[in-house]
């Protein structure tokens, strides 16, 4: 069984998740990559975009459904992989040598942000134990 | 003499039975009164057109019966002998045969691509005398077929012809994927990509060669339901899970030792080289159309540092291991009584190719 019963599902959880981060210490993070990152997502099929807004760190926003024609960044993945990768579970580098994400676009400017990435894991485990498995 | 067959007239219409005017065996050649004839993937990517051959030609690649005729000089088998029909009439003199690989003999593919025996020419003829070829230098799925005496290979006469029948190319390739080309060792963990026809003798050759998990990936309940009979440890739904984040969760997260695919997609060839752990082996031993080309990471090469390769009818040089597979047989190792559980008159090909591919039938058996 998938983690995410559906796109609503997996919205209410990672795309909540992902609303949280522009409020945090974590946002600014998100605008050194420098541009617009679609993630797509598989079981269920689904798709976020994070958009740094003009405004500069920390703001951006996160569409559903998103539509970008030309992201800086696209990542393609299961979402049961998505969920442990923000979590912490997950070598990127591993997962796309085995094809289980893909990427398209200037990645190292994602994998620079990789070690500075646990912080934000942890922050999705706690935002899950708050949750208390509600929406999985 | 005159025999009914399948014959495949145009690439995509339904095969039809025709009375076929079969020419005497020539030299080195036998004619075998067909008892069981298996129907492969393999005869689908013919009538598809995914497996471009000369046309019309008799289907059928996997049989048993009798010898009733030998040609000239043919000293076994002897009339009365029950055989399996290999597809593999390798020469024995080619660099291939030469070192040890008859399964990839040159002048056997090229009887095969042609559609003719190796000794030039088919024998089938049609009601206007005009050829009718002949898949793989078989052409099972008919009431008689002459083939080279050396893919007449004699078996016990008490195998049930449609058990018999199977190990002339689902087993023999299957189990070949796994204990030759994948090198499967006792205690590893294999993963196997289709549970089909060949898919499930893949998983028996695994058990044999004392994998201690099989990880049988199919969408197909009836054949992930078979995988676990036959021996497969855990059996996952590609359509309900990542089927690689499934054998790494499987294999504690490293990967399978062995990935083995047996379907013939190239999603499912790169899912098998993604599931293999590293230096790790994946094993191809689906059929894909000859112009589709397989995606996987290049990164994955240098840094994973797996093996992929394939295998065509497992490395097998039928006539030294298919005795083998009769000891495996009647030692209750490998199971094939129960794979057949339905036989189709020649008439009924069409229905027995839906019979497969709905996976209603482990393997469809025609029964001439």
């Amino acid at each position: 069984m998938a983690i995410f019963a559906d796109k609503e599902a997996l919205y209410g959880v990672l795309g909540a998740f992902f609303e949280t981060l522009p409020a945090g210490p974590h946002g600014p993070l998100i605008h050194r990559v420098g541009g617009p990152i679609l993630f797509t997502f598989h079981r269920p099929e689904a798709r976020i975009l994070w958009e740094p807004l003009p405004g500069g760190p920390p703001e951006f926003a996160v569409h559903y459904d998103a539509e970008q024609p030309e992201p800086l960044l696209r990542f393609e993945q299961d979402a049961d992989l998505a969920h442990r990768f923000w979590q912490g579970e997950v070598d990127l580098q591993d997962a796309l040598a085995r094809q289980q994400i893909r990427a398209k676009g200037p990645l190292a400017r994602a994998m620079k942000l990789i070690p500075q990435l646990d912080p934000v894991y942890l922050a999705y485990r706690q935002f899950l134990a708050g949750r208390g498995g509600e929406g999985l | 003499m005159t025999v009914r067959a399948v014959v495949l007239r145009e690439y995509g219409e339904p095969v039809r039975v025709e009375r076929l005017r079969l020419l005497p065996p020539g030299p080195g050649e036998v004619r075998v009164r067909i008892a069981a004839s298996g129907v492969c993937h393999t005869d689908l990517h013919v009538v598809t057109g995914d497996l471009p051959l000369p046309l019309p030609m008799v289907l059928g690649h996997e049989g048993a019966g009798v010898v009733e005729a030998v040609g000239p000089g043919v000293t076994t088998p002897a009339v009365g002998q029950t055989v399996v029909v290999s597809w593999m009439p390798s020469c024995g003199e080619c660099f291939w045969c030469a070192t040890g690989r008859p399964d990839l003999c040159e002048r056997a593919a090229y009887a095969a691509a042609r559609g003719i025996l190796p000794g030039g020419g088919t024998r089938w003829l049609d009601q206007q005398g005009e050829p009718v070829y002949q898949f793989s230098a078989a052409g099972t799925m008919a009431e008689a077929a002459v083939v080279p005496a050396a893919c007449a290979l004699p078996v016990p006469a008490d195998v049930p012809p449609t058990s018999a029948a199977l190990l002339g190319c689902s087993v023999l390739t299957g189990t070949g994927a796994a204990l030759r080309t994948g090198r499967v060792r006792p205690g590893e963990q294999v993963a196997v990509f289709g549970a089909g026809g060949v898919g499930l003798q893949v998983i028996q050759g695994a058990r044999i060669a004392g994998a201690t998990r099989i990880i049988a990936v199919d969408r197909l309940p009836e054949r992930r339901a078979m995988a676990l009979r036959l021996g497969a440890t855990d059996a996952v739904d590609p359509s309900e899970v990542d089927p690689v984040l499934a054998v790494l969760d499987l294999t504690g997260g490293r990967g399978a030792d062995c990935a083995i695919e047996a379907v013939g997609t190239p999603e499912t060839i790169a899912a098998a080289f993604n599931s293999a752990r590293r230096g790790g082996r994946a094993v191809v031993v689906g059929v894909c159309p000859p112009a589709a080309d397989v995606c996987i990471n290049a990164f994955a090469l240098p840094s994973q540092g797996k093996t992929i390769t394939g295998c065509w009818y497992g490395e097998s040089d039928p006539a030294r291991d298919l005795p083998d597979l009769v000891e495996h047989y009647r030692a209750g190792r490998l199971r094939l009584d129960e794979l057949v559980t339905r036989r189709f008159a020649l008439e009924e090909a069409q229905a027995a190719f839906a019979a497969m591919t709905s996976g209603a039938s482990p393997r469809a058996v025609l029964v001439p």
